[in-house]
């Protein structure tokens, strides 16, 4: 009896080491498949998790399509793609860990950057170290790359080149605009934004009446507003994230403000900024760094503006924004930058990139000595009909300027 | 002008940062639990009003009176089944359980409603009043006017019914209130209930005003924190004095030296209030 138990396990416990070795077996043979991986730390829990997902769309559509036409062809063998997500819970000192991690242990081949100018900035410092070609999509402060780093590139313009047509237009469409308010969120991106306004507005002769931060996680701006209205500026420019600016908007319209331009930067460029705001976005300008709207014959992956516009479609059932463009174009240079160099050696995709000279789905890309694109020419826009219409460049004008929100 | 404005503004923010603070200070005050479960309560609150109003065309007003049995239920079924286990273990553990009911919560409201953030916008739109060109936003002297409603509805609970007599006996004395036949775990649980009902009304209210996310839980939760501090714990009143001393020093403040500095003024008020008069503005000393 006890014997024939016994018997029973061993059988038992055979056939489930015969399991595991089995699993162990087959999970060798998968990794031995041949994949490149890329490493994206990513803010998915915290406070900047909106901004994660959108990134994450555009990193997951484009390794779709990669591997839909059969992965990266690297020196006539193909590769699949494999993205490894970590979160740092918006971060900035986890950023710099996990993107460490992610090199050390996890054997990542290539990185895209941490969220944003600040975290991408702080984990660069690593990728530099260990010699990691990076692709921060979402970064555009200048001080990001004037650190001389080698292995760092991105794919936003800096900051003045949404700020400069933005004036240039508002300039001449509307000459009574004299005095501007800004309003910026005490955060490294939405700040340096509102300081490149004051220099624009200063260079155009537009008096700056009005220059203030507010806090991070700001719940009232009620005192704010009134000093702004009673100052009478024609011009109010506000900076922040969509949860700020669907704030400050509306209570805008509670203390009954009128301005003949009110510019907001960064949430118009998002569909869900529109829905939330309704009639209140009427009018509201902002500039952004890739709108659907544009029409590049691109040479990469996606191939037409619209293509890739209709792909994403199909994938999330919503408009994409420059955010989750970015992050696809990332994906699509890497793989243009790998099968260029028809190798994986870190040392060649790098140097690829730092030649490359290509137009894509989100324009033209070229990247200066310090690694920051310089080629694209970011659009300006402003909400019309509940709908975004393309102000600048010429090439893609949607529509004519309009004067006044309420 | 400005001056008048800026006041004006204060007051009824001040209004609304009692609405939010006052479930929070009653739980805190009762059940000595701080309830960090108590922001995500109010965003719940808040997606009730909006899915209420998108989806079934109910107003705002009318979720008003759904929203309180539902989150009473909720508040009164988590403290009879989960807190009530741990109430009187040191505060850390109930803390740390309040903790994870609110990751749990705030991670699920992530899940069906996703990091989208949502508007209530009502149409025709509130708009605002204005008199001698001071301008006061309908929909916040509405929720303002509520708030008031529930914070006198609830100091009448507390001071006329047998129920709101048998919470604060608990308050003040938990052993001498046993002794008298007080039933003290289901006091508890209707204590937490009306707290939770007292948030998801808040967030019905907030979700005309504010846009509504789950990110906004903690701002919430730290102005409840600020406001029980500033007001005193526990007490109806206080947390109306503690609300609107908070909205004036953030709204003179932000005038005068400019909105980034507001937060740090309110907690260098906060600070200062614990270290001179850790009791609030109208706590009483000697009661836990």
């Amino acid at each position: 009896m006890v014997q024939s138990r016994l018997a029973r396990y061993a059988r038992i416990s055979g056939s489930l080491l015969l399991a595991v070795a089995g699993l162990a077996v087959s999970a060798s043979l998968a990794s031995a498949e041949d994949v490149i991986r890329f490493g994206a730390p990513l803010p998915i829990t915290g406070p900047l998790a909106p901004e994660a997902v959108k990134q994450q769309q555009g990193y997951d559509l484009w390794a779709e399509q990669a591997n839909k036409a059969g992965g990266i062809t690297v020196g006539g063998k193909k590769y699949k793609v494999e993205i490894v997500y970590a979160d740092y819970q918006s971060n900035t000192p986890r950023a710099v860990q996990t993107t460490e991690q992610m090199i050390t242990q996890d054997n990542v081949n290539f990185l895209f950057g941490a969220f944003g100018s600040g975290a991408a900035k702080a984990a660069s410092t690593i990728s530099e170290k260990y010699k990691v070609p990076t692709l921060a999509a979402t970064a555009s402060s200048s001080q990001v790359y004037d650190q001389g780093y080698k292995y760092l590139f991105g794919t936003f313009t800096p900051n003045d080149t949404l700020t400069t047509p933005l004036t240039q237009i508002i300039k001449a469409k509307a000459p009574e605009v004299r005095k501007v308010a800004i309003l910026a969120r005490n955060d490294l991106f939405p700040l340096a934004i509102a300081q490149e306004m004051e220099k624009s507005a200063k260079a155009n002769g537009i008096e700056v009446t009005y220059f203030e931060k507010y806090a991070i996680n700001t719940l009232d701006h009620s005192a704010t507003l009134s000093q702004i209205k009673s100052l009478a500026p024609q011009w109010i420019f506000v900076t922040g994230y969509t949860n700020d600016l669907l704030l400050i908007r509306k209570q805008m319209v509670d203390q009954q403000m009128r301005a003949a331009v009110v510019t907001m930067i960064a949430g118009p460029a998002y569909q869900e900024f529109i829905d939330a705001a309704g009639q209140s976005a009427e009018n509201i300008s902002s500039a952004s760094w890739w709108h659907p709207a544009e029409q590049y014959a691109g040479k990469d992956v996606f191939g037409q503006t619209s293509n890739f516009v209709k792909l994403f479609r199909a994938k999330y059932n919503s408009d994409p924004d420059y955010g989750q463009a970015s992050a696809a174009l990332c994906g699509a240079l890497f793989q243009l930058a790998i099968e260029k160099a028809g190798s994986l050696d870190r040392e060649k995709v790098r140097d690829e990139l730092a030649k490359m000279d290509v137009v894509t789905f989100f324009g033209p890309v070229k990247f200066g000595a310090n690694g920051q694109i310089n080629s694209l020419e970011p659009p300006v826009f402003q909400i019309q009909n509940a709908k975004p219409v393309v102000l600048f460049p010429d090439a893609i004008k949607q529509g004519e300027f309009k004067l006044g929100v309420n | 002008m400005l001056a008048v404005q800026v006041l004006v503004n204060a007051l009824v923010l001040g209004c609304l940062y009692a609405c939010i603070a006052i479930g929070f200070s009653l739980v805190w005050g009762v059940l000595n639990v701080i309830n960090l479960i108590h922001g995500s309560f109010i965003v719940l609150g808040a997606y009730l009003a909006w899915g209420a109003y998108q989806w079934l065309g109910i107003s705002p007003w009318y979720a008003l009176v759904i929203a309180a049995p539902l989150f009473f239920a909720f508040g009164y079924l988590l403290q009879r089944l989960l807190l009530n286990r741990v109430i009187s273990a040191p505060v850390l553990v109930t803390l740390t359980l309040t903790f994870g009911l609110d990751l749990i919560l705030n991670n699920a409201m992530i899940y069906y409603f996703k990091a989208d953030y949502r508007k209530l916008t009502l149409s025709p739109p509130t708009g605002s009043i204005s008199l001698f060109d001071v301008v006061v936003p309908v929909d916040r002297l509405i929720a303002t006017a509520s708030a008031l409603a529930l914070t006198g509805l609830l100091y009448l609970l507390l001071r006329r019914s047998k129920v709101g007599r048998a919470i604060v006996a608990v308050r003040l004395d938990r052993d001498a209130a046993v002794l008298m036949g007080v039933d003290v775990k289901s006091i508890y649980a209707i204590a937490f209930g009306l707290g939770a009902a007292l948030a998801g009304c808040a967030g019905v209210l907030m979700a005309l005003i504010f846009p509504i996310s789950t990110l906004t839980s903690s701002a919430y939760l730290g102005k409840a924190f600020v406001v029980c501090v500033l007001g005193g714990l526990g007490s109806v009143s206080g947390a109306l004095a503690g609300g609107l001393l908070l909205a004036l020093v953030e709204g003179i403040g932000s005038t005068l030296i400019g909105p980034a500095h507001a937060t740090t003024l309110s907690f260098v008020l906060l600070i200062i209030f614990l270290v001179v008069r850790p009791q609030g503005l109208l706590g009483r000393k000697g009661f836990e």
